[in-house]
């Protein structure tokens, strides 16, 4: 579908795509893109000149500290991660009755999940395994690799602008957040890493506000039952 | 868990960066080794300054290691997602340290008709690009539609900004990009450039 007023938006595509738009202008072209298929295309043919605009910069060569204080940093980030004490597990939020019902919805549809899904394909590559599924319309993959896993999910839905996506994990019977919060972009496409796939039982998103929640809020766009 | 640095070597950027979001330190230092030098040649030719230009890219490679699982490989390349962090950082610092500079506002008027355009142009310009030429497609374009992009992507100027530095229309400057990056991917279409 063309939005009837395409010429006029079309013309902003460069100066968009050159970060030249104010800030209002490029939020009104982001508005128009949604319903703008001719819009969509053009940015499409035209972002590759984009990104060759910083290869055409004549090489200057890093100095090795640089190298050496980032790593630096990385590393210490990790060490503080490992010394950081895991959060506390356990069911006391389930003594509120809103994230309690939220629970129970997640639990029961990862069921229904795990039965819509056991058709799906699946598979292990080189140490990781990949589980395919059409879960609650959508099409859920699980990919895992050692401890960590990776869910993509497709035919996601555009999210309300005050809405995110947020993952969580069953194990042991107890559900926890998956510190990572993530939105679908223009296709549909939503992914999010799950650091720790220890013992998960079941993968669920559900629509949080920004920031996330503590607890679910409301009943899962997706749960998936994760095979053992 | 850490993949080895030999391993992480053998995979691809779009591989890495699932390991770059578990805080796999072995591979974020293969991404930084590919990518670094163009990232900081970037921060460079933006910023023109090594120091800065070096503040900009470990900040920038820093930002991705804390939010690496922001990548979205439907929008491109990892090497190209990586150098839009490193460009926006880069600007983000030319504003900052420009905070003290008149900023250029319709308020402002009267103290750009004290200049001709030109000498705006030309100092606007020195200040913000040190490199001495762009290359490559580019540099094939007419200098009025290079200097539009020039402006923008590298000096982080907005239509209407580039529009009273150069003294055009805003609907000139616009038709001037969009000239200049349809030329450019019509070369990449013909495998030119």
């Amino acid at each position: 579908m063309n939005a009837p007023d395409h010429n006029r938006w079309s013309e902003d595509l460069a100066a968009y795509l050159l970060g030249a738009l104010e800030r209002d202008e490029a939020a009104e072209l982001e508005r128009h893109l949604e319903g703008c298929e001719r819009c969509q295309e053009e940015m499409r043919w035209l972002e590759p000149a984009v990104q060759l605009l910083p290869e055409s910069v004549e090489r200057a060569e890093p100095p090795s500290r640089l190298r050496q204080t980032l790593m630096a940093e990385v590393r210490e980030d990790v060490r503080e991660a490992k010394e950081r004490p895991a959060p506390a597990r356990g069911w006391r939020w389930l003594l509120k009755p809103a994230a309690g019902i939220a629970v129970v919805a997640l639990l029961v549809a990862g069921v229904v999940g795990y039965e819509v899904g056991k058709d799906g394909s699946g598979g292990e590559n080189g140490g990781a395994s990949t589980v395919v599924r059409q879960v609650d319309g959508l099409t859920v993959k699980m990919v895992q690799e050692g401890s960590a896993g990776t869910l993509q999910i497709e035919g996601l839905k555009p999210l309300p602008s005050d809405k995110v996506l947020e993952a969580w994990v069953e194990r042991e019977g107890e559900v926890e957040a998956v510190p990572a919060l993530f939105v679908p972009d223009r296709h549909g496409h939503a992914e999010a890493t799950i650091a720790d796939m220890t013992g998960v039982e079941t993968v669920m998103v559900t629509e949080e506000p920004p920031g996330g929640s503590e607890a679910p809020t409301g009943e899962p766009i997706m749960s998936m039952k994760v095979p053992a | 868990m850490a993949v080895r640095r030999e391993k992480a070597e053998r995979l691809a950027d779009e591989e890495l960066m699932p390991l770059v979001g578990r805080k796999d330190p072995e591979a974020f230092e293969v991404l930084y080794d590919r990518h670094g030098g163009a990232a900081y040649s970037l921060a460079y030719r933006i910023v023109g300054d090594r120091a800065a230009a070096e503040e900009v890219t470990q900040e920038a490679f820093i930002s991705v290691w804390r939010s690496g699982a922001r990548f979205d490989a439907a929008r491109g390349s990892v090497r190209s997602w990586l150098l839009s962090v490193v460009r926006n950082r880069a600007i983000d610092f030319l504003r900052s340290r420009a905070g003290k500079a008149p900023k250029l506002t319709f308020d402002d008027d009267a103290a750009l008709e004290a200049r001709p355009a030109e000498e705006r142009t030309e100092d606007e310009a020195l200040r913000r690009e040190t490199a001495a030429e762009l290359r490559g497609a580019l540099g094939k374009l007419p200098g009025e539609q290079s200097k539009v992009i020039e402006l923008a992507y590298f000096g982080g100027f907005s239509h209407s900004e580039i529009s009273r530095i150069l003294g055009l229309p805003m609907g000139t400057v616009k038709g001037r990009m969009r000239l200049g990056l349809e030329k450019i991917r019509g070369e990449l279409a013909e495998g030119l450039a």
